[in-house]
């Protein structure tokens, strides 16, 4: 805010000040009216220059001062000594601050009405204001009438009208109902409002429901002729009017408490942990809804700080600003696009954290990539041994199969002797080969886990070590990839076990966790297993693939426990 | 005797039925997958049906659906299961319901043609087969041999026929001993592991499999 802008507001409140008072010289109004009213007046139009001088991309600066400008002459107009051409300009500039005011309340922070209702409610208010006044100014009730609208010296008028009160009473009723509207539409701002705009908006708005209150009152005082309300309502008008620029200022107030100084931003920064520059710049720019979006131009993508995808559009609910040359940008709540200089000045602080950022982001989408590739190698090798046990399956043992039978027909024909001998000799050798070709086959990929499952597989597989197995898991299916991981490590720990462990037992559970599958094969062996291993390296990368998580506990003496988890999802 | 046989692989099944006819065995058809063999067997009403487990679509347990659909469609004919797995749990699969007349071996003893007629005369018979292999296995299981310290070494011959499905008097053939003998051995086995004596006599095999497969 410039120097000069407050000059100018205070030199504005003089001048109106002064003028109120010389004219209330000649009206005799009583001092308290002249207080209040050259007051509210005077603060308006010096608060609204200011705004506008502070902030001449708001147009609530024009706004505010062109309220208090009609403020000022309906209320100078008023004191003007009686004239046709005093009552002519004045009476249609009584209720027009009135629709400035709701103008600018709706408009309020930007200036500007967005909303189409919105718009067409401020479109009818100002109509209803400069209208109501025209049957008065052209005609008069009919004269013998007690409770009427008294005549108006105007320059257009042009005689008695009979209807005249059945038209005020019309415009009163409008008036409520434009009053309820007003109402409603402020509620609803404050409902819509993003959490940002909310906490700056609550001041005027709470001011403006009074405002709008009072002025439903006002109205029904009117239709209904409660003349001796007229008085104190006359005082919550001007509450109401004072109300605005305290709320104003107010809103001003908190938003600057919750939007910090850029400075502490830079403070800020140097401490801050990889991703946790969009929560700084949340909290500067007070915007807890503000996206942050790193531009990678070896992909052409945005990604969030995590490095994962997303759009940045412009929406009528979220602006975007950018920082830097194809490096970042913000994606906030429009209310902040008119606090540019803000915007730009927590750019630039946060440039440097933003390339480290964005350094960070690169990675952790390359290291996403990365395990989604391991993970797919890895179900591909399973994949590639399942076609790989079938193919065993079909091609090689058949034929094996068709060899033994036709030396099965071999035999019924040759009669006992040597040749004999050798054909059985053939069989012999032929069942050692379809018995190796089984095992191979099972230990390619073991068919029994795919046809029975986790606890069936590892049953087996359990029956076949040289150390008594104790196996606890239910039945549950659990996905294949997930079975398939879970069996080969039990598989692999059963190995080490029969191989390194000297163990007397082995005790193997399954069970499901929080969608996860555990397994755990814990032996009574000499413990002190090397995790790094190939076989152990080789079961934690199979493990890790799925995301899981794979874990050795071997101390020297007591056994060893190996654990999997592995997500289900 | 009369059979059907099912297999994918068309060097099986006619090497299968030319051993078989060698042998004076009536071989009444030949099919490729389970629907094929159900209109076969459905047609011509064989004494026992020869199934591959692993058949098309899914190369995976076609074998014991279809030999579930004979059962309960064509109660009279025999199901002989071919496998290249040692798992109980397939045996276990197949003897679920009711054990007559069924049998489980290992495809490869498709070789050796004397057992494979021994074993389609017992299946025809009304007995259980269980590969004697899988058997085995199941007992040579470390972890099962405290359970089993109880048996004397005969009582474990004994079991392990058992195992195989074959009757107090097949066992008892096979080990010289009498039928009473035998039956002395078997109540004190089921005794011994704890097992239903008795009553459940046609489910035996199922026991003593589930027994040895825990």
């Amino acid at each position: 805010m410039t120097s000069l802008s407050w000059k100018v507001g205070a030199a504005v409140a003089f001048a109106v000040g002064a003028t109120d008072v010389v004219l209330s010289a000649y009206q005799g109004v009583t001092l308290s009216d002249l207080v209040v009213g050259t007051a509210v007046n005077a603060v308006t139009i010096s608060a609204g220059l200011v705004v506008w001088a502070s902030r001449p991309a708001s147009r609530m600066g024009v706004l505010i001062t062109v309220w208090g400008i009609c403020g000022f002459l309906a209320d100078t107009v008023g004191l003007l000594p009686d004239s046709r051409l005093g009552a002519t300009v004045g009476l249609p500039l009584v209720l027009l601050p009135s629709a400035v005011y709701a103008h600018m309340v709706l408009a309020y922070p930007t200036g500007r009405l967005v909303d189409r209702v919105d718009r067409a409610a401020v479109g009818v208010i100002y109509a209803a204001a400069l209208l109501w006044s025209l049957p008065l100014l052209v005609g008069s009730n009919p004269s013998g009438c007690t409770d009427c609208v008294p005549g108006v010296p105007s320059l257009l008028f042009i005689g008695q009208i009979g209807p005249l009160r059945t038209i005020g009473q019309g415009f009163s009723a409008l008036f409520i109902m434009l009053g309820a509207a007003f109402v409603c539409l402020v509620v609803r701002r404050i409902r819509r409002a993003s959490p940002g705009v909310r906490r700056t908006l609550w001041p005027l708005a709470l001011a403006a429901v009074f405002g709008g209150a009072q002025f439903i009152a006002r109205s029904a005082a009117n239709l209904f002729g409660f003349a001796s309300w007229q008085e104190t309502l006359l005082w919550l008008d001007r509450a109401s009017g004072v109300a605005v620029p305290i709320a104003l200022a107010i809103g001003v107030l908190t938003t600057r408490r919750a939007r910090g100084p850029v400075g502490n931003l830079v403070v800020e920064l140097g401490n801050v942990e990889p991703g946790g520059v969009r929560d700084a710049l949340a909290r500067t720019l007070g915007d807890p809804t503000l996206e942050l979006a790193l531009w990678l131009p070896d992909r052409g993508t945005w990604v969030d700080e995590r490095g994962r995808e997303i759009a940045v559009t412009e929406t009528p609910t979220r602006a975007v600003t950018l920082i830097g040359h194809e490096l970042a940008a913000i994606v906030h709540d429009p209310d902040l696009a008119d606090q540019q200089a803000l915007l730009e000045a927590a750019g630039s602080a946060a440039r440097l954290a933003l390339e480290n950022e964005r350094l960070h982001a690169e990675l952790r989408a390359q290291l996403d990539e990365l395990r989604a590739s391991r993970a797919r190698i890895v179900r591909a090798g399973d994949d590639e041994r399942r076609r790989l046990e079938r193919d065993l399956h079909d091609g090689a043992q058949q034929r094996l199969l068709g060899v033994g039978l036709a030396l099965q027909l071999v035999r019924a024909r040759v009669p006992d002797g040597e040749a004999a001998e050798l054909v059985a000799e053939a069989e012999q050798e032929l069942r050692e080969a379809l018995r190796e070709l089984r095992d191979l086959a099972r230990g390619i990929h073991p068919a029994v886990l795919v046809d029975q499952g986790l606890g069936s597989a590892i049953k087996t597989l359990a029956k076949r070590s040289p150390i008594p197995v104790g196996v606890s898991a239910d039945g549950e299916r659990l996905p294949s990839h997930v079975e398939t991981a879970a069996y080969f490590v039990v598989a692999e720990a059963l190995a080490n076990i029969a191989h390194h462990a000297d163990a007397g037992h082995v005790d193997i559970t399954v069970r499901r966790e929080n969608g996860s599958a555990i397994v755990e094969i814990r032996d009574d062996g000499r413990g002190g297993a090397d995790a790094t291993g190939s076989g152990l390296q080789g079961l934690a990368d199979r493990v890790r693939s799925l995301d899981g998580r794979f874990s050795v506990h071997s101390p020297p003496g007591s056994g060893t426990c190996v654990t999997a988890e592995i997500p289900c999802g | 005797m009369r059979v059907a046989i099912a297999d994918d692989s068309v060097i099986v099944r006619e090497g299968l039925a030319r051993v078989l006819a060698d042998r004076d065995v009536d071989v009444r058809g030949l099919a490729a997958d389970a629907g094929q063999l159900l209109a076969l067997v459905d047609a011509e009403r064989p004494d026992v049906a020869i199934v591959d487990i692993r058949m098309p679509p899914t190369h995976t347990d076609e074998g014991l659906v279809a030999a579930d659909l004979i059962r309960e469609r064509f109660p009279d004919v025999g199901v002989l299961v071919l496998s290249q797995y040692t798992d109980a749990a397939y045996a276990l699969r197949l003897l679920d319901g009711d054990e007559k007349g069924r049998g489980y071996l290992l495809k490869e003893r498709i070789t050796a043609v004397d057992e494979l007629a021994d074993a389609l005369e017992r299946i025809h018979a009304g007995e259980c087969v269980i590969e004697p292999e899988l058997i085995r296995a199941l007992l040579a299981n470390p972890a099962r041999s405290d359970r089993l310290a109880a048996l004397t070494p005969r009582e474990r011959d004994v079991l392990a026929l058992l195992a195989e499905g074959l009757t107090d008097r097949g066992i008892g053939e096979r080990l010289w001993l009498s039928q009473s003998t035998v039956e002395t051995h078997v109540r004190h086995i089921l005794q011994k592991l704890d097992l239903p004596t008795g009553a459940a006599h046609n489910r035996r095999v199922h026991a003593v499999l589930t027994y040895l497969d825990r």
